[in-house]
C-alpha cells in the first residue's frame, strides 16, 4: 500500500493480519481510517452493552453482544481476539448465571480494551499518513 | 442487467463496506439499508427487489424469519459471522454465504454466483424476452418483437409492430431489468430497441415512422453506441 503520488507505503501493525487488510482495504487507506474509528466506537459500546448484561445476569444477552462485537474485531485484523471471542461466545450457551460465565467474561472485557487500544493505535498512524500529504 | 438490492444489516460498519463493494462492482444498485428485519419485511410487501444481503441474527426477527415471510423468492446471500447456519443456508436455497468480514474478491465471487443463477432461471442465455402483466394476464414479449417503451407516468407502454400493451410499470425501474445489448433510455421518457432505429435526425429517432426525441443527457451515448461508418 502507497500513497500514490509520493510512493510512500504504509503497513499495518505487526500485531494485525496484515494480509487480510491489505486485501480488505486495498489503497484505500480514507476507508481503513472510516472504518477502524467506526469499529473502535462499536467497541466501546458493546463493552458497556456486555458490562450491563453480565451485571444483569442476561446471558443470552451478553451472547448476543458478543456476537455483534466478533465481527468488528475482523474489521480491524484482530483475528486471533475474534476467535477468542466466538470460543466465548460459544461456551455462552452453556452457561446458566453470570457466576458461570466469570471468567470467561472478565476475559473478554480485558481482550475488548486491548483490542480498543490497538485500534485508537492504528486510527493515529493512519490519520498521520492520510493527512501527511494534504 | 443490475440487480436490484436491499442490504439487512444491524453492523452498521458491514452495511456499509457492503455498500462500498455494491458500487465498486457496477452491477448492483443498493436500493435501502435496513437494521431490522421488520423494516425490511414493511418494504418488502410493496416492492420487488432481485437481491437481498441478509444478516441472520439481528434484534428482533432472525434474517430466516424474513425469508419465511416472503412471498416471492429474490435471490439470497446470507451475511453472518457464523458458520453454524450452513444448513439453513442450504434448506432455503440462498444463493451464497458470505462470513463476515469478507473481501471484495470474495464478494465478487458471490455476485458471479448470482449472475449464474439468474442465467439459469432465464433459460441459460442471454436475456431475450421479458413477461409483462399487461390485458389480465402475463404475457411473453420477445426483445425482437418489442420496437420502444413509452412512460404513461405510472405506467408504461410497449410498442410492437402489431400490437401496444399498457402495463404497471415505470421507465427507470425498466431501465435496469432490460437487456442492455438490445436496449437503452435515450429520454426519460423512452426505452428504445436499438435495433429497430431506422434514422436519427438531431436529437430525434425514427423507428417505424414513430419519432421519439434524444435528450441532451443521452445523447452522447446514443452516439458511442451506433456503429457509425
Amino acid at each position: 500500500m502507497y500513497n500514490e503520488d509520493q510512493k510512500i507505503v504504509f503497513r499495518f501493525s505487526p500485531e494485525l493480519d496484515n494480509a487480510f487488510l491489505e486485501e480488505l482495504y486495498g489503497d484505500d487507506l480514507q476507508q481503513a481510517e472510516m472504518v477502524f474509528e467506526s469499529s473502535v466506537q462499536q467497541l466501546r459500546n458493546g463493552q458497556q452493552l456486555t458490562d450491563a448484561r453480565f451485571h444483569d445476569g442476561d446471558i443470552p444477552g451478553l451472547k448476543k453482544e458478543i456476537h455483534k462485537m466478533k465481527p468488528v474485531l475482523g474489521y480491524m485484523g484482530m483475528n486471533k481476539i475474534m476467535e477468542e471471542f466466538e470460543a466465548f461466545e460459544q461456551a455462552c450457551i452453556q452457561f446458566k448465571s453470570s457466576a458461570e460465565a466469570e471468567d470467561g467474561f472478565y476475559h473478554i472485557k480485558s481482550l475488548t480494551l486491548e483490542a480498543i487500544k490497538r485500534g485508537e493505535k492504528e486510527i493515529n498512524r493512519l490519520k498521520q499518513h492520510n493527512t501527511q500529504y494534504l | 442487467m443490475k440487480y436490484q438490492s436491499i442490504i439487512v444489516e444491524d453492523l452498521q460498519v458491514a452495511a456499509e463496506f457492503l455498500t462500498r463493494f455494491c458500487e465498486k462492482s457496477g452491477m448492483i444498485d443498493v436500493l435501502h439499508h435496513f437494521l431490522n428485519a421488520e423494516d425490511a419485511m414493511e418494504f418488502l410487501r410493496d416492492n420487488v427487489v432481485d437481491l437481498i444481503f441478509l444478516d441472520v441474527e439481528m434484534p428482533g426477527a432472525s434474517g430466516f424469519e424474513l425469508l419465511d415471510q416472503l412471498v416471492y423468492t429474490p435471490q439470497v446471500i446470507l451475511t453472518t459471522s457464523k458458520t453454524e447456519y450452513a444448513y439453513d443456508a442450504f434448506q432455503y436455497n440462498v444463493t451464497d454465504y458470505l462470513k463476515k468480514p469478507f473481501t471484495y474478491q470474495r464478494f465478487l465471487e458471490s455476485v458471479q454466483k448470482v449472475s449464474k443463477k439468474t442465467e439459469q432461471l432465464n433459460g441459460g442465455s442471454e436475456q431475450d424476452h421479458m413477461f409483462i402483466k399487461a390485458d389480465g394476464k402475463l404475457i411473453r414479449l420477445h426483445n425482437d418483437d418489442i420496437l420502444f417503451i413509452e412512460s404513461m407516468g405510472d405506467y408504461v407502454k410497449f410498442i410492437t409492430p402489431v400490437k401496444k400493451y399498457i402495463t404497471h410499470n415505470t421507465i427507470k425501474n425498466l431501465e435496469t431489468k432490460v437487456n442492455p445489448q438490445v436496449f437503452m433510455k435515450v429520454h426519460r421518457s423512452y426505452i428504445v430497441n436499438f435495433t429497430k432505429i431506422n434514422d436519427i435526425q438531431e436529437n430525434v429517432l425514427f423507428i417505424n415512422g414513430n419519432m421519439i426525441p434524444i435528450s441532451k443527457t443521452h445523447k452522447s451515448g446514443v452516439m458511442q453506441k451506433i456503429n457509425i461508418l
